[in-house]
């Protein structure tokens, strides 16, 4: 069943590019987040930002670029003065917001909204804009043409700003190097690094073609606003660093153990080498190859002898591991991530909490909310009865509350790590849609 | 097409990890005899035999297709893992549901044929009712029962072996020689 890519001819020049594209590496950026108290000023920010925003394919030289991409919260559209029946036609769950969806994704105690940092999750957000560039010179120019846009526009106000980085290894605060595992996506010209999943089709990621089920996604409405389109979620989510590494310490009798543990719960080596591929220690020269990194599969490895089945990367895409069951289309629930580091890195050995705020903005895009994002985060990474342990949750970002297991297949006993604290917790995020150009053109001539 | 995302779903009623499924049909005028004749031929389908234990989907802990009122109506009930409301788009694209489902419904009223995962979905969920009242007498998922069926059997097997006794010894397995003795 391989799809032949470019079935579908994608408007990609009406497609912001922040979603689909590839970032430099290293990178630098910015996430800014405004209040619209003045609908015409809103609107007025929304033309000056219009030409700000890149779409296009995206340029075969991923480092000579730098973007911006802006995203609105439903009260954001709100403020905008977005008709009541378009208002209506978004997805439920980003018309509630993230706030509203606490329980249901596991955002309780320390990392409920009560405790999130201001503004996140307040009606307040409206506008988000994420600028990355190559270095700092290329963000700072694009920060300055993003702000140029604001400028003398007394009706909106910068309420939060938070600065945000990818090293050059693509390694975040636990050490591990992220953003490897992407789906293709069908018509885009991105070629997936995955032999095993053939593309995924375009309306799985943008409003207005078939996705996986062969059927239009529901698409807000009218068409010019949701066409091209694409929900974000973003999570600034922050690491407990020193409490990892000290939990990895306990566990393990040597450093080579601590690494192996470490791998086990992520489902790859700190290099970025699967564990379906080496499972006995890292190979970072596997790490570091795209073509190699994430050419992998499970199915010889059901009972999870080299990758646990309760192992982060192996949960939020089980791949083929899930495919006897019957019951589960793994193609439904892929995402693409766009995760950066914020906050410094805590020093390699240092096992005491420096007080410093480090983690991921995570960020989400895709067409289906709830069926990827809210899918994946509910039923895969908080519960574990998907793979026959209901008591397990994700060993690494799973709401675990001291209490939490997990099981390290191996033999000839099998391992159980207990008592596993939240390394997690959540500072806030939001649900927001990324309009296509043609969309921005039309909010910004609204004129209700 | 309808926006599937905006059908409002119903979950079941849940009993830790388990949640049940009841789907009530209207049988087209005339196809009661074509119907139970489906239903018999899923019966004699390998892994849907009494004993064979092998349903296409599993995660469910059985199913049951109940024709009643002079084979006028049809009710599907089962017990999933997981919150069946979450898996909706998953049953209905991929591939040994979509057979089996097809092969029986053809023959319920509001059924048009597959292609139209949205479609589909809302014509389940329009059968759908949620119990009153459900319980159930072990609290472990598909997937759990079946490692300790295995696990029983690997051990009625070492019991079965005239060392057993003796090798149940050691304290480390004093919970295994609790459970030896009936
Ligand atoms: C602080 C929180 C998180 C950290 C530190 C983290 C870290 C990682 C790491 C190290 C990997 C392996 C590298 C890779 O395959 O790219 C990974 C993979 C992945 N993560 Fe996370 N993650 C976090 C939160 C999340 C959340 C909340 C989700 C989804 C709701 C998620 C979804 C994924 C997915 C889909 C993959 C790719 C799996 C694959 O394709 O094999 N992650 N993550």
């Amino acid at each position: 069943m391989v799809a032949v890519a470019d079935t579908v001819s994608l408007e990609l020049d009406d497609i912001q590019s922040g979603a689909l594209h590839e970032r430099p590496s290293p990178y630098v950026g910015t996430y800014v987040l405004l209040r619209i108290d003045d609908r015409a000023s809103g609107r007025e920010l929304v033309r000056r930002l219009h030409p700000v925003v890149d779409s296009g394919r995206p340029s075969a030289d991923p480092a000579r670029d730098a973007w911006v991409t802006v995203a609105f919260t439903y009260q954001g559209l709100k403020a905008l003065g977005v008709p009541r029946d378009s208002l209506e036609s978004f997805a439920p769950e980003f018309r509630e917001g993230m706030a509203a969806r606490a329980a249901e994704l596991g955002d309780v105690g320390e990392s409920s909204p009560a405790n999130w940092e201001t503004p996140l999750g307040s009606p307040d957000v409206h506008v988000a804009l994420a600028a990355l560039s190559p270095d700092a010179p290329r963000l700072e120019a694009v920060v300055e043409r993003a702000r140029r846009a604001r400028q003398e526009l007394p009706g909106v106000e910068v309420i939060w700003r938070q600065d945000c980085y990818q090293l050059p290894t693509g390694r975040t605060s636990f050490g591990f190097k992220d953003g490897i595992g992407q789906p293709a996506v069908e018509g885009t010209g991105i070629s997936g690094s995955n032999p095993g999943e053939p593309p995924i089709k375009a309306g799985e990621f943008i409003l207005g073609y078939p996705d996986e089920t062969g059927s239009l996604p529901p698409m807000p409405t009218p068409g010019v606003l949701g066409r091209n389109g694409t929900y974000i979620v973003f999570r600034k989510l922050h690491t407990r660093v020193a409490a990892y590494r000290r939990y990895l310490r306990e566990k393990a009798a040597t450093r080579e153990e601590e690494a192996l543990l470490g791998a086990k719960m992520v489902g790859r080596w700190q290099s970025g080498a699967p564990l379906a591929l080496c499972s006995e220690s890292d190979d970072p020269e596997l790490g570091a190859d795209p073509h190699r990194n994430n050419d992998f599969v499970y199915r010889d490895d059901l009972r999870g002898f080299k990758c646990p089945a309760g192992a982060h990367a192996r949960r939020a895409n089980p791949r083929d591991a899930l495919d006897e069951d019957g019951s589960v289309n793994v193609r439904l629930h892929r995402m693409i991530r766009r995760g950066t580091s914020y906050g410094p890195m805590l020093p390699e050995g240092v096992l005491e909490d420096d007080g410093a705020d480090r983690g991921i903005i995570f960020v989400f895009a895709g067409a289906h909310p709830k069926r990827q994002f809210e899918f994946v985060k509910t039923q895969w990474l908080n519960d574990g009865i998907f793979i026959g342990a209901p008591a397990e949750k994700d060993p690494l970002v799973g709401p675990n509350d001291g209490s939490g297991k997990f099981t390290i297949p191996q033999r000839p006993v099998r391992r159980r790590l207990q008592n596993v604290p939240p390394f997690v917790v959540t500072r806030g995020g939001e649900y927001c849609f990324v309009p296509g150009l043609r969309a921005l053109r039309w909010l910004a001539e609204l004129e209700t | 097409m309808a926006a599937s995302e905006t059908t409002t779903a119903r979950p079941g009623v849940s009993v830790g990890p388990t949640s049940e499924f009841s789907l009530f049909f209207h049988v087209k005028p005339g196809h009661g005899d074509d119907l139970r004749e489906a239903l018999r031929t899923l019966q004699n389908h390998p892994g849907y035999r009494p004993g064979e234990y092998g349903m296409a989907v599993a995660t469910i802990h059985e199913a049951r297709f109940v024709l009643f009122d002079d084979d006028t109506r049809l009710l599907f009930a089962t017990s999933f893992d997981g919150p069946w409301d979450s898996y909706m788009e998953d049953f209905f694209t991929s591939g040994p549901t979509l057979a089996l489902f097809d092969a029986v419904f053809q023959h319920v009223e509001g059924y048009e044929g597959l292609p139209d995962v949205a479609a589909v979905k809302a014509f389940v969920l329009s059968a759908q009712a949620t119990a009153a009242a459900y319980a159930r007498n072990y609290g472990g998922t598909v997937k759990e029962i079946r490692k300790a069926e295995r696990v029983n059997k690997a051990f009625q097997r070492v019991l079965d072996d005239p060392a057993a006794g003796e090798g149940l010894q050691h304290p480390a397995l004093k919970p295994l020689l609790d459970e030896a003795s009936d």
